[in-house]
């Protein structure tokens, strides 16, 4: 087993097994899964600093068993923590990747999937964006997403909200409407983003659905409106997804995802990770308005 | 879910809510909450010994990924009344070669494993069978779960020798082949055919739980709806 010690920002730290395969059917060992974090480190870190992180840790692999890690592994003493309710009455302490060596640190723990809450751990209850969380069903698929992602944002322009995507790096979309205020609570976006499903739902039925239940979803595309909740995460902006090839959750702007979906062709709204790491250089942050656009939601 | 059964929703009749299970205390007259709610054998009415989560899972077996088969027999050697629940298999990711391999070699021989696996916290006696290329377990009763039929077969009593020979000969009749398909639950089919065609007119739709029309909402509403009719 190879083990090196990397040393970042003056801190020393120990990583392993760099030639593991991690997505054996494609080639992608955790060395280039570490060149991979490193390398979009920029961009990755604004969208989970000061959140209470939850690693989808695959120590042996995209295609093996799995599990959530909401608590902090055990960790060397510059890893900044915090302590977040679990539950109605527990709390549990857990990692913030604030800096590029924390990011190493739970990389080398084989967390292919990084997700955060909608909330940053300092105010817990306070929604800063409202998602929509767009999931095809059987016999549907992320085309039919990225219709519903552009009836969407149709939708928030004319309410002259701002709105943003990224593919989930899975089968979906991720539209997002940062809001970046203390005003609002899960009760609100929650109550929004239900509104706002079931709108569409009303108008576009054989496009959408607002149900959970697998078999109103097929053919269809399920607006997961719950995912609005305290207790809940999402895959952040710019996490690889396990799967057989190392996709990432990746922005994309409203206009190439409509020229993208006309192509006809799926496999176009994936992003791999080296494709993603070019779009950043020459794209720069698409999600920045994640960050710190203030908006208000309309009559809430 | 048990293929075949229809089951349903209790719901409110005033206003089609699907009702909840609450643990409901008599002695108190009020509804206990989760967190005061602890697990009791009862030795005789009113006398229980506590059992704590921790000594429950203390005696549970640790849940099995995999099925270990130990010894194989011949299908035919197990009495029926042993059979429970038969469920399918599927390989794991991986696992597709073996279990192919296994399900042909099984079908050929007309064999069955015999293995113990975890379901639910419980080890259960299984058999491991082939079916049209899948793989089939089925839970076994423990042999002491089985009543001996001794004790509901009614007392000797005589019977005359021609009536036995009768009887004989209508079985004789009455002979043939087992073709499950000629069955169907009836009882089932009608009520299926109830439900669909009340779908059609008569559905009924239960309130929203999460006030959708809370104050301030329904302008939201009104404001969405416009926006998706708006060029």
């Amino acid at each position: 087993m190879s083990k090196y010690t990397l040393k970042i920002n003056n801190r020393e730290l120990a990583v392993s097994n760099l030639e593991k395969e991690l997505y054996p059917a494609y080639g992608f060992t955790k060395g280039r899964l570490l060149e991979y974090y490193g390398a979009i480190a920029p961009y990755i870190l604004p969208h989970l600093k000061g959140r209470a992180i939850t690693l989808k840790r695959y120590p042996n692999g995209a295609n093996r068993e799995y599990f959530f890690e909401k608590r902090c592994p055990p960790h060397l003493d510059w890893v900044e923590t915090a302590d977040v309710p679990y539950g109605k009455k527990k709390q549990l302490t857990a990692c913030m990747v604030n800096n590029l060596e924390t990011l190493i640190w739970v990389e080398n723990l084989a967390s292919l999937e990084l997700h955060v809450p909608l909330a940053r751990a300092h105010a817990p209850e306070t929604a800063d964006a409202v998602v929509f969380d767009l999931d095809p069903g059987e016999n549907a698929d992320v085309l039919d997403c990225a219709k519903t992602a552009i009836i969407l944002r149709e939708m928030f322009l004319k309410l002259k909200l701002y709105s943003c995507v990224k593919t989930s790096g899975k089968k979906g979309l991720h539209v997002f409407v940062p809001l970046n205020s203390n005003r609002y609570g899960f009760k609100e976006t929650k109550q929004f983003s239900r509104a706002v499903a079931q709108i569409v739902h009303k108008n576009h039925p054989d496009l959408v659905t607002t149900k959970m239940a697998k078999e109103s979803r097929i053919g269809k595309v399920f607006i997961n409106w719950s995912q609005n909740d305290a207790s809940k995460t999402m895959v952040s902006a710019y996490s690889l997804r396990a799967g057989e090839k190392p996709f990432v959750s990746c922005p994309l702007t409203f206009q190439e995802l409509e020229s993208r979906a006309l192509e006809n062709k799926p496999e176009r709204l994936q992003f791999k990770h080296d494709e993603t790491v070019l779009r950043v250089k020459k794209l720069g942050d698409l999600f920045k308005e994640m960050l710190d656009k203030k908006q208000s939601l309309p009559y809430l | 879910m048990e293929p075949g059964r229809v089951s349903f929703r209790m719901l409110h009749n005033k206003d089609y809510s699907p009702l909840k299970r609450k643990m409901f205390c008599p002695a108190e007259e009020k509804i206990v909450p989760s967190e005061e709610i602890i697990k009791g054998f009862e030795m005789e009415p009113g006398k229980h010994v506590l059992i704590t989560n921790e000594e429950l899972e203390s005696v549970s077996p640790d849940r099995s990924r995999t099925i270990e088969i130990a010894e194989f027999i011949q299908t035919g050697e197990i009495d029926p009344i042993y059979y429970d629940h038969p469920y399918y298999l599927v390989p794991l990711k991986g696992g597709e070669k073996s279990y192919k391999l296994l399900a042909q070699i099984m079908r050929r021989t007309g064999r069955a494993g015999i293995a113990k696996f975890v379901l639910d916290e419980r080890e259960y006696l299984v058999t491991v069978t082939s079916r049209d290329g899948a793989l089939v377990v089925s839970t076994l009763h423990y042999s002491d779960e089985i009543l001996p039929g001794k004790e509901f077969a009614p007392e000797k009593s005589s019977v005359a020798p021609e009536e036995k020979t009768g009887l004989k000969e209508s079985i004789k009749k009455m002979m043939t082949n087992f073709t499950p398909g000629k069955y169907s639950d009836v009882r089932r089919e009608k009520l299926m055919a109830i439900l669909k065609k009340k779908t059609n007119k008569a559905a009924v739709l239960a309130p929203e739980t999460e006030s959708i029309g809370a104050e301030g909402v329904e302008d939201l509403v009104a404001a969405l709806e416009k926006s998706m009719h708006d060029s």
